[in-house]
């Protein structure tokens, strides 16, 4: 029945693609519109790289709207004829297309409206990149929150697609109100700047948070065209502290107790794959590479710890200077040993560059490892004692791969002052090897059953819809409202099947 | 990359691309916008990035090749950004520069038939009827100081504007004030730069083996380039595609000025105060990383004050002078615009360059009464020493 029903919607709109063409044309202006078989083409897979595992779909034009009415027009247009839209970013996004549909791709909407330093807020256009925003804040006394994003990546995409950043220790979510427009062409705001001449200090205000509805929903709910994110007051003093563990266990206990007693602003669990590999430089990456390529990601060489616990100190200095101090009782404690800058200087010159990078300039520049292969995540959370528990799985699962994926990377941090903990491990298969490829991505889904049910772990993105019960049901309900005729992303995200 | 390379050869480097538009930009925190194409028409599709996925979509037979996929290969000003800044590309093997995927696909598109109305259409009916995009050198060096014996020798690259003409002739004029003996190296074919550019690859070989043929002789001695084009074709193609190459000592001509201005051999005139602005070629800045020399010139000259544009050095931004596809309308042009604009903003009085493409495409946009605001680091040394 859904077959069918996609198939005629699909016949639709072949019959009506020139006229909606000449609307969009006449309605945002003809440069805005694309429909040139290069453009289509390579907007066929969205997905980053041409990657032959994901779905082609060739849109029928490529909007790149220049303001808000731009996208309202658009989303009007696409309404009436009930044809399929889908919004992107710039770099990556976590979904595909929908074949012979819109996509709406905001990077040309790429202004900074406002950084308040007051409040602790900046007002963005979609199209915003981490690095044109830290860059911008530079000088301002305030700081995005720690990335994992490239540089050229947006930051919505990253807010929305509720990215590791989302999930760090002090920050919460990025998002702090957002301007939506509806299919029919409504447009309203989320937080507290829906009130008129008010700012948007606040993202929750006396109605429900509607912005959570807006986050992993993949732009199933609304087209987002503009953001306020949290920006963050850049302290007197500040210094990354490395301390190292033989096991996973003992350093979940030294975060936990750190951010049970206020001390790190942003801390990371490494693995050794990943923290001796995560920022390398080409040279360094020659010189590293071989190793890391033959070795067996659960046994690290003598004296290399098999976790690298980092924390960022900031504040006052005579804060920091005590914090210092704690961190290294408590990475007594819990049976691990401090790593002195000196030493990783000397042992992992890149990995202490790239941290300096993070938390220094607070920017993020694209390591060049994530090309090595077509990097394969799995990404839970779970309670901190079930996660222990978690990593030895997951790492057992990795284990049967072999070599062929390595580096193993993983990482794994606390999330909402440790009531939960992130754990993402990946490894970099050989893009061309699809068989193997697919072998990945059929573990995976057993491991997110497996972990589900064993540890009660809960996947970070859409793992089927009947596993989510009555909250897909409720989900539906309100996407029928938002988007009656089942416009928005409507191939991929959030409903899978491609109808409601 | 050799001559022989295919689509197929280069498929996995297109597919490491992962479509973030790093190439297109300059490092943080500037983040200068870079790709004259991206700048013109911000699309992921004109990017370097959207070159390496029509690569990836002809392969996986997404599209057929045709004269639209050709216009756009064309369209590509060729000014090397994308591989100063993606760092996934460069980094990981098969090596393959996204110019280089670039000129691949222009060389496939040449293979199949399919060539851009006109410049390239007129470059390939010369090639295809010649053999040959070469046409002789002005370059005649004075008796006072050519000699064959001499330890450096300058290559009389091919002529075919007047700019090119007079930049030759102020060269030769420069190296008779320095006085040093050298010898000239002068082929009436081209060196090969313009063909591998374009995609005329199955002309190429055999010129640049009869270069080589002659070159090698000379091999123990300097070679000095007027045209940054021939350079960096010569010093980093050659060894690709010549399997008989062995390195040769090479020059800019940028780079024996600033020499001989601090041996004494070379002095400035006292002349009025001018204020003068440097662009970076693309070739002899981020093809050659000659970013020094030229400004080490500039400011061994009286009365010369030189301001930096925004965008400089391994951040320059292009001329626009090689976009010969239509894909991008006007895109030439308005890259040049941009640029003069930018120099504009700087206040100088002139602005200077190192390469007669640039000259020719700045002076091409410009108002008959600016026109003379452009001139060459040559031609300017030369009036004032």
């Amino acid at each position: 029945m859904a077959t069918k029903t996609m198939r005629i919607e699909r016949e639709i709109v072949s019959s009506e693609r020139e006229t909606i063409f000449q609307e969009l044309r006449k309605a945002i202006g003809a440069e805005k519109v694309r429909d040139d078989e290069i453009t289509l083409v390579t907007y066929g897979r969205v997905r980053h790289g041409f990657d032959i595992m994901w779905p082609f779909r060739k849109p029928s034009f490529v909007v790149f709207p220049e303001t808000r009415e731009d996208v309202v027009e658009t989303l009007k247009i696409a309404n009436r004829h009930k044809f399929p839209v889908t919004s992107v970013g710039t770099a990556p996004i976590m979904l595909g297309t929908t074949e012979g549909g819109i996509i709406l791709d905001q990077r040309r909407r790429d202004r900074i409206l406002e950084i308040n330093t007051d409040s602790g807020y900046a007002v963005i256009e979609p199209g915003v990149s981490f690095d044109k925003l830290t860059s911008a804040l530079r000088g301002t006394g305030f700081k995005c929150s720690v990335g994992t994003m490239p540089g050229p990546g947006t930051v919505l995409g990253q807010a929305l697609s509720r990215g590791s950043q989302s999930f760090s220790t002090r920050y919460l979510s990025l998002v702090l109100d957002l301007e939506v427009v509806l299919p029919d062409g409504t447009v309203f705001s989320t937080g507290s700047s829906h009130f008129d001449g008010v700012g948007s200090h606040l993202r929750y205000g006396p109605y429900p948070d509607l912005a959570g509805l807006y986050t992993c929903a993949y732009g199933a709910m609304g087209v987002i065209t503009k953001a306020a994110i949290r920006i963050h007051p850049v302290n007197e003093a500040y210094r990354i502290h490395f301390a190292g563990f033989d096991n996973y266990s003992d350093a979940v206990d030294y975060v936990k107790d750190l951010i049970n007693n206020n001390i790190p602003e942003h801390t990371f669990i490494w693995n050794w794959h990943m923290y001796l590999t995560w920022p390398l430089s080409p040279s360094d990456m020659e010189a590293v590479m071989p190793q890391i390529l033959e070795s067996d990601f659960r046994k690290p060489p003598e004296g290399t710890p098999y976790n690298l616990v980092s924390s960022f100190l900031s504040g006052y200095k005579e804060l920091v200077d005590a914090y210092e101090k704690v961190c290294a009782k408590v990475a007594k404690k819990c049976h691990g040993r401090v790593l002195s800058d000196e030493e990783v200087e000397k042992r992992f010159p890149a990995t202490l560059a790239g941290f300096r990078q993070q938390y220094g300039d607070y920017s993020y520049r694209e390591s060049v490892h994530w090309s090595k292969g077509r990097f394969a995540g799995w990404y839970v959370f779970a309670e901190p004692k079930d996660m222990k528990e978690i990593e030895k799985f997951a790492v057992n699962e990795f284990s049967k791969f072999g070599k062929a994926i390595n580096p193993v990377n993983y990482y794994s941090h606390p999330f909402d002052f440790g009531r939960s903990i992130l754990l993402r491990i990946g490894g970099f298969p050989n893009p061309d090897d699809i068989e193997l490829r697919k072998r990945i991505s059929k573990k995976f889904d057993e491991m997110y059953e497996m972990a589900l049910k064993r540890y009660r772990a809960v996947p970070i993105r859409p793992i089927g819809s009947d596993r989510a019960g009555t909250y897909m049901k409720v989900l539906r309900s309100i996407k029928k409202a938002l988007d009656p005729n089942n416009i928005l992303n409507r191939d991929s995200g959030l409903f899978e099947e491609g109808e409601l | 990359m050799n001559l022989s390379t295919t689509l197929e050869d280069v498929q996995a480097t297109a597919a490491r691309c992962l479509r973030e538009a790093r190439c297109t930009y300059g490092p943080w925190p500037e983040n200068h916008p870079l790709c004259p194409m991206y700048w013109h028409e911000p699309s992921f599709t004109f990017s370097g990035g959207g070159y390496l996925f029509i690569v990836s979509a002809l392969l996986d037979k997404k599209i057929d090749f045709n004269q639209s996929i050709t216009d756009f290969a064309f369209s590509c000003t060729g000014c090397m950004a994308c591989d100063s800044n993606c760092n996934i590309i460069r980094f990981h093997e098969p090596y393959v520069d996204i110019l280089d995927i670039i000129r691949l696909l222009r060389s496939e598109a040449v293979k199949r038939g399919f060539i851009p109305e006109g410049v390239a259409k007129k470059m390939y009916d010369k090639v295809k009827k010649t053999g040959d995009y070469g046409k002789a050198s002005s370059l005649k060096l004075p008796d006072k100081i050519s000699s064959d014996k001499a330890d450096t020798v300058v290559f009389a690259e091919c002529s075919h504007t007047r700019t090119q003409k007079d930049i030759c002739e102020a060269a030769v004029r420069l190296l008779e004030k320095i006085g040093s003996p050298i010898s000239q190296f002068a082929e009436r074919g081209c060196c090969g730069s313009t063909l591998y550019d374009f995609g005329f690859w199955g002309h190429l070989e055999p010129l640049a083996k009869a270069h080589w043929e002659k070159m090698k002789g000379l091999k123990d001695k300097t070679f000095v380039f007027i045209n940054p084009h021939c350079q960096e074709f010569i010093v980093k193609r050659y060894p690709e595609i010549l399997p008989d190459y062995s390195s040769i000592n090479n020059q800019h001509i940028s780079q024996l000025l600033a020499d001989a201005f601090k041996k004494g051999k070379l002095k400035s005139k006292k002349t009025d105060k001018v204020k003068v602005s440097y662009h970076d070629p693309c070739y002899l800045g981020r093809g050659l990383k000659i970013y020094d020399a030229p400004r080490e010139v500039l400011a061994s000259l009286d009365g010369v004050e030189m301001v930096e544009m925004v965008r400089n050095r391994e951040n320059s931004f292009c001329c626009g002078a090689r976009a010969l596809g239509n894909y991008v309308p006007n895109l030439s042009e308005d890259t040049a615009r941009e640029r003069i604009k930018e120099f504009e903003a700087t206040g100088a009085d002139l602005l200077i360059t190192a390469c007669a493409y640039c000259k020719d495409n700045f002076q091409n946009v410009m108002p008959g009464k600016d026109k003379a605001k452009v001139k060459d680091l040559i031609e300017f040394v030369n009036e004032h020493t």
